[in-house]
């Protein structure tokens, strides 16, 4: 893929030669780099243990901790070059801030270094995102073939509580949560009329950190003792004796942690400081208010989640008390400290799919959207009360009694912007021309599950329901409606939109659809019986189960592997389309909102001019509407063709 | 590749972005990511009162046998507190043009934080207990060492200002250099008063 600006070609950096390319920028420096600091990590609890005469001096949970899980990371990332600028700029060195030579993408290989360009990275986001996607798949189809039948199979307890946990983070933490990173690092800057992101050289950093927590949490496979077999919750005590495996996790939630909060600061910055003249916030595409709002909420909450796998990897470690009541800890602190981040990481990962759906819904119905300033403001809406209702995970751990009515009523007030949001996209559909599009054809789907998954979610919010449901495949059934059925159709469905923009290349519609209709299908025939299965009270994460769930489990297991094999389709369509697929015109959706009136890909630096943004971006159908001028005059405004 | 093209490469950049906020982006960044810092320290807050205050088996308040050094870390506090206001004298004099002033402010800012990290690891070192004791220790010294872990951070990037300042950077016009430093200890700064208020006198 070339990114010809049409005036110059970019040339990268002439690549090093001998000895050179052992201390240039690159995956050999990382290479060398990465073992440097895994050593100067050892020296340091090798030197510390010494001094203050603690025995043995030699103590492996803590050297790994140190050494491979935080400082070889830093010696990768300064090996492949993320911290040059830096390095020169704080030591006073000369540095060149015009200097774009690790901006944008030329050859295949541009990809598969540090670039600083916002579009190469949401590619980099999506393909890698995408990666950690068939890996979680496969494990769960694992731990689905051992639940085939009762009785254990292939594999023992520990094995099998390993798959379920390493499933379940890596699809949260390095698919859905980064692969809306991903998508919003391509778009938001193009939407908002921006040459790129605020921080360019963070955001390279942002993504390389993301990888380092894949590779951990799937390495963890090989630590002694298996991987972190706790749960994605890691609730203390478990985890605070469970085997190495577990400050594996405890680390790589940092990693991970950290590029979210970095990429959000970055969203949140450029959204504020650099939209284009003209483009007030109530002119903003609502997938921009969405990574708003989701941007405000892992900045705030996630350091929580830090702050609980801190906790837990002290007491493992340093063999601190905070979570050993014998020594004065209080057990139920992880889990209020845990939820309060990671009840609003539901929303981290579904706010962004909600704006997906509204871009997508109102270009494929030709209509403006229904209540753009409600839809904005019921987001908004959604990041408070998001904060108030953790502890209805926490129903039957223990807490105080009385916590759990006002839990429950907020929990119940999220249906009512997220009411609102449901029945927004119905009325812009209403009375629209609707096109059944690939993209369409997902923002539906998800519409449905994701309104299942929300009933569902009304019993679980009621103290009653919960309180018999708990623990049961009830609430697999229930979070797998609202994150596969919501987040993941929404990434679907925004992969397809943005498709020819990124690639320049049009998928395949027919394979598309077929896509979506397999997955569909056979995601409801994965999932709907669990409910069924969770109200006659099988329990949920035991590897084992009577004998009386087996034929269900049976029909599961089998679909869950037609759901595994629908992405083979999706990934067939991708591949090939993007290698040889028919050239996409720059607006092949014919849509108002910026990204799409430049070429396909985008130039370099997006725009050669800045738009001017003079109207809404969902003006469908209204004649003589615009949402912006572009450079040169008429050229580029989206002239609505009317019926 | 001819000389022409490479002398447009050279000058072809991306085109200035328009700058849709009165707030610059970096100072804007630094204010989202202490933000972030600031909620860090809000759960070592929330683990804090939970042993101390949610538990049942909290009282007494420090619980036998536990004391603190209250007075050696209140000279600390004063030295941490000094040390915002030179950094702010640094940072008032690069706007006057003053580089002496500046460079004075920022060696003794950084001197101060020096000071106040040596003091708490002398602390540690003498304050009787270890990391295992009991909850009170995990919750001190997760508190304390979090803190600790700004300061050093905040030392960091002093220390970079520093450099830069002596090396002849930084204008009256352009000081983001030292102003952003700056606003992080000055959160360090406020961080430490409420740790402070919170685990010695409370």
């Amino acid at each position: 893929m070339t990114t010809d600006t049409g005036h110059v070609t970019h040339e990268g950096p002439a690549p090093a030669r001998g000895l050179r390319r052992v201390t240039a920028p690159g995956f050999l420096r990382a290479a060398w780099m990465a073992p440097l600091f895994f050593g100067i990590g050892l020296g340091l609890v090798v030197f510390f243990r010494r001094l203050a005469g603690w025995d043995p001096v030699f103590d492996w949970t803590i050297i790994v901790a140190v050494g491979a899980l935080t400082t070889a990371p830093f010696g990768f990332l300064g090996g492949i070059g993320v911290f040059d600028y830096w390095l020169r700029y704080v030591s006073g060195a000369p540095t060149r801030p015009e200097d774009h030579s690790s901006h944008g993408a030329r050859r295949w290989q541009d990809y598969f270094r540090v670039n600083t360009d916002h579009k190469v990275i949401g590619v980099q986001y999506l393909v890698t995102t995408f990666a950690f996607f068939i890996i979680g798949g496969l494990l769960a189809m694992f731990f689905r073939a051992e639940l085939a039948r009762p009785g254990l199979q292939y594999m023992d307890s520990q094995t099998y509580n390993g798959l379920v946990s390493a499933h379940a983070v890596l699809m949260i933490f390095l698919f859905i949560i980064p692969a809306f990173a991903g998508l919003a690092n391509f778009v938001v800057p193009l939407m908002l009329g921006a040459p790129d992101m605020a921080f360019p050289r963070l955001n390279a950093l942002s993504f390389w950190l993301l990888p380092i927590a894949g590779i951990m949490f799937i390495s963890s496979f090989l630590a002694p003792g298996g991987a972190f077999a706790a749960g994605w919750t890691g609730y203390p005590s478990l985890a605070s004796g469970a085997p190495l495996g577990q400050t594996i996790f405890n680390l790589g939630v940092q990693w991970a942690g950290a590029s979210s909060i970095l990429t959000a600061l970055n969203f949140l910055v450029t959204i504020i400081t650099m939209r284009a003249p003209g483009m007030t916030f109530w002119r903003m595409p609502l997938l921009v208010w969405a990574n708003f709002t989701t941007s405000l909420l892992v900045v705030i909450a996630t350091p929580f989640i830090a702050g609980s796998q801190f906790f837990v990897l002290f007491d493992r470690v340093l063999h601190t008390n905070f979570f050993n009541p014998s020594e004065g800890g209080y057990v139920l602190g992880y889990q209020h400290i845990f939820w309060f981040y990671s009840h609003p990481a539901v929303y981290i990962m579904m706010l962004p799919g909600f704006g997906i759906v509204s871009e997508v819904i109102a270009v494929f119905s030709r209509k403006p959207i229904f209540g753009y300033r409600l839809m904005a403001l019921s987001l908004m809406g959604i990041l408070v009360l998001g904060f108030s209702v953790w502890a209805h995970h926490m129903f039957v751990a223990g807490m105080a009694p009385w916590l759990r009515v006002p839990m429950m009523v907020s929990t119940l007030l999220i249906a009512v912007p997220t009411g609102i949001k449901i029945f927004s996209w119905l009325a812009t559909m209403w009375e629209g021309r609707l096109h059944f599009n690939t993209p369409m054809l997902f923002a539906l789907g998800f519409i449905s599950m994701f309104v299942l998954g929300g009933l569902s979610g009304i019993y679980l919010g009621s103290v009653p329901i919960d309180i018999h449901a708990s623990d049961t495949y009830f609430i697999v059934a229930h979070i797998h409606y609202v994150l596969f059925g919501g987040s993941v159709l929404t990434i679907f469905a925004g992969i397809y939109y943005w498709f020819p923009k990124m690639t320049g290349r049009m998928y395949n519609e027919r394979l598309g659809k077929v896509h979506f209709w397999l997955t569909f299908v056979s995601f409801n025939l994965t999932f709907f019986p669990m409910h069924w299965l969770g109200l006659r009270g099988m329990p949920r994460r035991v590897s084992d189960y009577a004998d009386r769930f087996g034929d269900l489990n049976l029909v599961i297991t089998i679909s869950s592997f037609a759901l595994g094999a629908s992405t083979v389709v999706f990934f067939y369509n991708i591949i090939t389309s993007w290698a040889r697929g028919p050239i996409a015109v720059s607006n092949p959706w014919r849509s108002m909102t910026l990204e799409w009136q430049v070429s396909s890909p985008p130039p370099i630096f997006n725009f050669d001019e800045i738009p001017q943004v003079v109207g809404g971006p969902y003006e469908y159908g209204v004649p003589g509407a615009r949402h912006a001028v572009m450079s040169g005059g008429a050229a580029g405004a989206l002239q609505e063709t009317h019926p | 590749m001819n000389a022409h093209v490479e002398a447009a490469e050279h000058h072809h950049g991306p085109p200035v972005a328009n700058q849709s906020s009165r707030v610059s982006a970096t100072v804007l960044g630094m204010f989202l990511f202490i933000a972030s810092e600031a909620m860090l320290f809000g759960s070592f807050f929330a683990a804090y009162f939970f042993v101390r205050v949610v538990n049942p088996s909290a009282e007494p308040w420090p619980p036998e046998p536990f004391h603190l050094p209250v007075f050696v870390a209140g000279v600390n506090t004063a030295i941490l507190l000094t040390s915002s206001f030179s950094m702010h004298w640094a940072l008032q004099s690069i706007k006057r043009g003053n580089r002496a002033g500046m460079k004075a402010g920022l060696v003794l800012t950084f001197a101060m934080g020096l000071a106040f990290l040596l003091t708490q690891m002398i602390e540690y070192a003498h304050v009787g207990f270890n990391t295992g004791d009991h909850a009170f220790a995990s919750v001190f010294f997760g508190l304390t060492g979090l803190h600790g872990a700004h300061v050093f951070v905040g030392l960091t990037l002093l220390g970079m200002a520093t450099v830069r300042a002596f090396r002849g950077h930084f204008t009256p016009e352009h000081h983001h250099g030292v102003e952003l430093p700056g606003i992080y200890w000055h959160f360090v700064d406020i961080m430490w008063i409420v740790v402070y208020a919170t685990i010695y006198l409370l």
